[in-house]
């Protein structure tokens, strides 16, 4: 009976370590992923370590899922990673700008994997995917609904694909209450509005098809760029003073890449036309960070944009009545 | 002044292309309207884009054209060169260099850039100075253009190098580094306005001076004048007047250039013809150009140094084409 026992036992024991084995095996095997990318599929294997994100979007969407880089590129008009995301970011190495890529330190950071942007060129991925399977997504540029389709491949990538659709879930709802708000203080009036940078001469618009844009339009803002940003470009040439007309909405975004908004209205109130816009008259400029609304895109940005909307209506809201 | 052969075709000429400046822009401004602002009425809006957005660019351009036209004279006379242009010696790099480093410092382009852009300018006058000292180059006018475009080079790559360190800097001075009137307003005009005044007088002092100097040192010693005085004005009246027009409208190429050797080629080479000549054409030029940078690519605006470059790019080729340079 005691060796019956005990030979059950041993079998049992012989029988989990088999499965145990196979089930390691077909993990290992399901753990092995192919992502499609504008360069080709790519295999992954396991869960990356070390990972350089070369595109603000990879960036926060790998943070975002929980997974901290260690080499990035800086932001639009900085010196580091953009101001939003420093914090969850830490010391992460910069390995260049968006533009310039500093491949030897990319190299520096012996990355398992490179997460990149879709304007990344054939060659720079010719030098990049012999460092690390490095993922290009194939997306359009300019797109609202691009972000989460790169945020579903980056997370996939990065063997967080659970995080990935739950992030997107969570901006979702978000984009939702918003958009409640937006609706509770607007009501009727109207929501015309462009997202600008002031330069000296006159206005940068953004385009409609940008990031922020995308967000601005989810929550019931009607944004309206006056067909002056070219087709493929992420904003306009400085518009002239002259025909600030174009832009003449009730509600203006100013997105400013000096580190106090309230700085750069100052300085675009010293312009005369600028004083002429009705946003301006009727208190309905809202300053936003630039980094984060020209430049950033990714889940996290989305949260804090979202933000951004849902604290210009709770203050301006006392204006409209 | 009634001696200089076209001295009123010239001021005609300007103020054609000043009312052309007021009348069309980048905007769907009609004519029509623009007329009526000129007669005293108009629409409030036309009122607001003749009166505010046009008429401070035409004044601005009217200082800055009739600054660098002088500056470019006064500099060719003194060196003897046609080719001495502050654009092109490095003293609007000077200038702009100067600017970039208070920008990267703090300072804005609205606050404090006239003084600065002054002090750089002298800065990039002495170094011009300088090179027409060494043996051969002063005396040769395309080399004396070499060692300026050298320093304008080095000038304008250090420039970049502060663009390179501060990102935030780098987009103020970029739109500064093109040159451009668009956006500025009567204050701008008015701080710059005092040493204007200063080196207006200068030029009054050393324009007779300077004529004498040009037929040799010698004689300009012989008719009492002081040479080494002469030169010195010379050098602080084009290092107030290139900076304050760097100040207003960004480092301008050419305009030095161009506006000399018109009113040379109209004037004959007295420099006091050709002073009286710049008054006029300087600000023809200036304000022709802003107003093909507003026409050609509305509803934005082309930067006004790069038409000025392209107006006078191929002046520059011309007179180093014609077989040769004749010394002033």
């Amino acid at each position: 009976m005691r060796i019956l026992q005990t030979d059950f036992s041993f079998r049992h024991l012989l029988g989990s370590l088999a499965f145990m084995v196979a089930m390691t095996a077909s993990l290992a095997h399901a753990d092995t992923r192919e992502i499609a990318t504008a360069y080709g599929p790519v295999s992954i294997n396991g869960t990356p370590e070390r990972v350089v994100t070369l595109y603000e979007g990879a960036l926060d969407a790998a943070i975002a899922t929980g997974v901290k880089p260690v080499g990035a590129v800086i932001t639009r008009g900085g010196t580091g990673v953009a101001e939003y995301i420093q914090e969850k970011a830490g010391n992460v190495e910069i390995v260049g700008a968006p533009g310039e890529i500093n491949i030897e330190a990319v190299v520096g950071q012996n990355p398992d994997l490179i997460l990149a942007s879709s304007r990344l060129t054939e060659e720079q991925y010719a030098l990049l995917s012999r460092i690390a399977p490095t993922i290009v997504p194939d997306f359009p540029t300019l797109s609202p609904e691009t972000w989460k389709k790169e945020t579903r491949l980056f997370s996939l990538a990065l063997g967080r694909e659970e995080a990935g659709t739950n992030i997107i879930d969570t901006v979702e709802e978000r984009t939702l209450e918003v958009a409640a708000l937006v609706e509770k203080h607007l009501g009727d009036t109207s929501t015309n509005t462009a997202v600008i940078r002031w330069m000296p001469q006159g206005p940068v618009v953004m385009s409609e098809d940008l990031f922020s844009s995308g967000l601005l339009a989810a929550t019931g803002f009607e944004v309206n760029a006056a067909d002056i940003v070219k087709e493929g470009r992420p904003h306009s040439h400085p518009l002239s003073q002259e025909n600030l007309g174009m832009i003449d909405h009730p509600w203006i975004f100013l997105a400013t890449l000096n580190a106090d908004g309230d700085e750069a209205l100052a300085a675009a109130r010293k312009s005369h036309a600028f004083q002429r816009l009705q946003a301006n008259r009727n208190d309905r400029i809202i300053t936003v960070n630039g980094q984060l609304w020209s430049s950033a895109s990714g889940p996290l940005a989305a949260l804090q944009i979202l933000d951004d909307i849902a604290d210009a209506m709770k203050s301006r809201s006392s204006a409209t009545q | 002044m009634k001696s200089t052969p076209y001295y009123w075709p010239a001021w005609i000429l300007l103020g054609l292309v000043g009312l052309t400046s007021l009348l069309f822009g980048a905007g769907t401004l009609e004519l029509r309207q623009a007329f009526a602002v000129l007669a005293g009425q108009g629409t409030e809006e036309a009122r607001f884009i003749v009166l505010e957005l046009r008429l401070p660019r035409l004044a601005i351009g009217l200082v800055t054209g009739l600054a660098l036209g002088v500056a470019g004279a006064l500099l060719q006379t003194l060196t003897r060169n046609p080719l001495a242009e502050p654009g092109l010696l490095g003293v609007s790099a000077g200038s702009a260099f100067a600017v970039s480093l208070a920008i990267l410092a703090g300072a804005s382009t609205a606050t404090l850039t006239t003084l600065v852009s002054q002090a750089g300018a002298l800065a990039g006058c002495g170094l011009v100075i300088l090179a027409t000292r060494i043996q051969g180059v002063g005396q040769d006018p395309v080399r004396l253009v070499l060692a300026g475009a050298t320093l304008s080079a080095l000038l304008m790559s250090l420039t970049s190098l502060i663009m390179l360190i501060d990102q935030r800097a780098a987009d103020e001075i970029r739109f500064w580094i093109t040159g451009s009137i668009a956006g500025k307003n009567w204050e701008q005009l008015t701080t710059t306005l005092p040493t204007l005044v200063i080196s207006g007088f200068i030029v009054i002092a050393v324009a007779k001076p300077l004529a004498s100097l040009a037929l040799g040192e010698r004689v300009a010693r012989g008719l009492g004048h002081r040479p080494g005085l002469v030169q010195l004005g010379v050098v602080i009246a084009v290092a107030l007047l290139t900076g304050s027009a760097t100040a207003l409208a960004g480092p301008l190429m050419f305009v030095g250039l161009v506006v000399p050797f018109v009113a040379r080629a109209l004037g004959g080479a007295d420099i006091r013809k050709t002073l009286w000549l710049c008054l006029p054409l300087g600000p023809a030029m200036i304000i022709a150009a802003d107003t093909l940078s507003r026409l050609l690519v509305a509803p934005s605006e082309m930067p006004l140094g790069v038409i000025t470059a392209l107006l006078g790019a191929p002046v520059l080729l011309v007179i180093i084409r014609t077989r040769r340079i004749p010394t002033l």
